[in-house]
């Protein structure tokens, strides 16, 4: 029996090293290589450091090594008015800053895919875009120009109309809000391009049935518009969230996070602390809590988009 | 009510034009199917009467009033579409009594009661509280007919509503439909390919082809006497036969024909045309039949059967029942009566009978 079986298997031959590469279970590992180094140098690792770091006091300018010293960078920051403080800021920014961008994105991108045979459409649209091409840092430095009290263009058509001339980035009331009006200036167009794909993912044949039905602006918005667009609209509603919450060079370019500290959010906060303090545990610890603030925010993010796949299924089954 | 005018309606998209100078009055309070193969412009005229697609010249008027420049919001039409349209947050009651929200001059109560005469005549009273995302495509279609009902507009629009769903929802669609029908006497345009449906439910059928009406009638007369070879053939399943014959002295023979019949305008031009079901087959060597030969049979849904036969170079196709289906050879016997040819020249039916 035994021999019958080994005589009818066909003689194994060795396999060459190109016929293992190329086999079913290694292949796909083997593509992967590439990225997962890159991320490993570039991601891992420096996470591992970050958190290797949060648990040691270590300063750079004190010359000493760093100390172990367990959770006391964590409670440190726990007991920080200061970090307690610039967060609430963060978050009035985010709030802020999501909630105007989503409104006029949403108004604004309604406004352009109803005019889609005016004439200049698509060179609005471009002009639209403009801003958020640009690097934060050169967006920054203009709109620095544009608020400059002496030199500013805001400066002088206030003057022009005798009005006081402000002092936008340099007054403690007026700061955050000229500092989000640019956030609002440079991410708006995103909205703009989120509302235009949610627009785009509506059935033509429900938009003409809601004209047919005589709906009015609002239950067409609400029951046609949103119902099928809330999806994309919710993405970008999350990005926007996610990174707003990293802000940072936008702001720090007009104002450093003052005056005072009216304007410094959280990652400003983090940036000072690290590189201007030095107080790398410290500043380390920070990062973890932050690493997992935006971790909750990208869990958000995740378990809506499947809560989507979920729907879609359930849809497909019902369907089938 | 109103009745419908079109006065030279034409639709091009860039070379092609989809609709081409239709002139056409559809009565009030009747149903019109439009029917005609895909792409004969059926559905672009019916988009154009809900104002969903603007002509590129032509007008189109509602009870005299013209309404091509108004929105379909002006127009107060309803429309069925060819996908089951809903609002998908609301259940089936709220998707009836949306549109009615917006007639001012509708009490609650009178609201209410028109809700729950659509529910009754839809059979929709049980789900009246379901989801619109838990029904099939059949129901949601039926409430969206109810939708377009509840308002009592002037003019409802169907879009080929039954295409996309399944046999017994159809029926029940339909039943639904005539139902309706005899309470409220609305002007109605109905889009279809399907010529069943056209016959079951139309008052009058405007027959469609590379974007002009070729005939409007009711059903039957559409049937029996079609304006042009096109109207004989796509309808009828099989459609109308139709034979060449010859040129013969100040008349013309044809092959189904037992002699010729005088036509002072004889030409080669000119086609015989008779229905499969009008052709009297029967056993071979019957007295008044011409000898065909069976070249093959099928036997239809109804337990007919479907011959096609051969007489000289000629070839058509008759049904006959299953009795004498079943006992036929190779040979029978047929009989085409005068009454039920019908002689087409160049595709277009000729005026006048020709006299035997």
């Amino acid at each position: 029996m035994r021999l019958a079986s080994k005589a009818s298997s066909p003689p194994r031959r060795r396999q060459s090293f190109t016929e293992f590469l190329g086999r079913r279970e290694v292949m796909p590992f083997l593509l992967l290589v590439p990225v997962l180094i890159f991320f490993i140098i570039w991601n891992t690792i420096p996470t591992l450091w970050l958190l290797g770091l949060s648990f040691y006091r270590f300063s750079l300018t004190s010359g000493r090594p760093p100390i172990f010293a367990g959770f006391y960078n964590f409670d440190s920051i726990l007991n920080d008015s200061a970090v307690w403080l610039g967060l609430s800021r963060t978050f009035l920014f985010v709030i802020l800053a999501v909630g105007i961008e989503t409104v006029l994105g949403l108004l604004l991108g309604l406004l352009f895919w109803g005019s889609q045979k005016l004439p200049g459409r698509r060179v609005a649209l471009t002009l639209l875009f403009t801003p958020m091409v640009l690097t934060p840092v050169a967006s920054g430095t203009f709109w620095r120009l544009i608020y400059d009290p002496t030199f500013g263009i805001l400066g002088s058509i206030f003057r022009g109309l005798g009005l006081p001339s402000l002092n936008f980035l340099g007054d403690a009331h007026l700061a955050f809000g000229a500092v989000l009006l640019v956030d609002i200036w440079m991410w708006t167009p995103f909205m703009v391009l989120m509302t235009l794909a949610a627009l785009a993912s509506v059935p033509k044949a429900e938009l003409e049935a809601a004209e047919i039905d005589q709906l009015s602006w609002w239950q067409r918005l609400r029951l046609v518009i949103l119902y099928h667009g809330k999806f994309i609209l919710m993405l970008g509603i999350l990005l926007r969230t996610i990174d707003a919450f990293k802000t940072m060079d936008l702001i720090y370019d007009m104002t450093f996070g003052g005056p005072g500290s009216t304007t410094e959010v959280i990652a400003i906060t983090l940036y000072r602390r690290a590189f201007e303090d030095f107080t790398m545990g410290w500043s380390s610890a920070l990062a973890v809590i932050l690493l997992l603030i935006s971790i909750a925010f990208t869990a958000t993010f995740i378990f809506v988009l499947h809560s989507r796949d979920r729907k879609q299924a359930s849809l497909a089954e019902e369907g089938a | 009510m109103v009745d419908i005018t079109l006065d030279g309606l034409t639709r091009s998209f860039g070379g092609m034009t989809a609709v081409n100078n239709i002139s056409e009055t559809f009565p009030e309070g009747s149903v019109t199917c439009l029917l005609g193969p895909s792409g004969c412009g059926k559905t672009t005229l019916m988009r154009m009467i809900a104002g969903l697609e603007t002509p590129s010249r032509g007008r189109i008027l509602f009870g005299g009033r013209d309404v091509t420049a108004l929105t379909p919001r002006q127009r107060n039409v309803a429309m069925v579409f060819q996908y089951p349209v809903m609002y998908r947050t609301l259940t089936v009651e709220e998707n009836i009594a949306l549109p009615l929200g917006r007639d001012r001059g509708l009490s609650a109560a009178d609201r209410q009661r028109r809700v729950e005469e659509v529910l009754d005549v839809l059979q929709l009273r049980k789900l009246r509280r379901g989801r619109m995302a838990e029904l099939d495509i059949g129901t949601r279609q039926r409430v969206a007919v109810g939708r377009s009902i509840a308002r009592r507009c002037d003019v409802i629009l169907f879009d080929e509503p039954t295409t996309n769903v399944e046999v017994h929802a159809k029926l029940e669609l339909i039943r639904a439909f005539k139902q309706f029908r005899q309470q409220l006497r609305q002007t109605i345009i109905y889009v279809t390919h399907d010529q069943t449906e056209a016959m079951t439910l139309a008052d009058q059928i405007a027959l469609m082809q590379a974007g002009v009406i070729s005939q409007c009638a009711p059903p039957r007369a559409l049937y029996e006497k079609p304006d042009s070879e096109f109207g004989g053939w796509f309808l009828g399943n099989p459609g109308m036969n139709f034979i060449s014959g010859r040129v013969v002295g100040t008349g013309m023979q044809f092959d189904i024909l037992p002699e010729p019949i005088s036509m002072p305008d004889a030409g080669a031009d000119i086609r015989l045309g008779i229905r499969p079901e009008r052709i009297r087959v029967a056993l071979p060597g019957t007295p008044g039949t011409l000898p065909a030969r069976i070249e093959r049979r099928f036997i239809t849904i109804g337990g007919q059967y479907l011959l096609t036969l051969r007489i000289g170079a000629t070839v058509l196709r008759a049904r006959v029942d299953g009795a004498l289906g079943r006992i036929l050879g190779n040979e029978a016997g047929i009989d085409c009566p005068m009454q039920h040819l019908a002689f087409f020249r160049n595709g277009t039916v000729m005026a006048r009978p020709p006299s035997p």
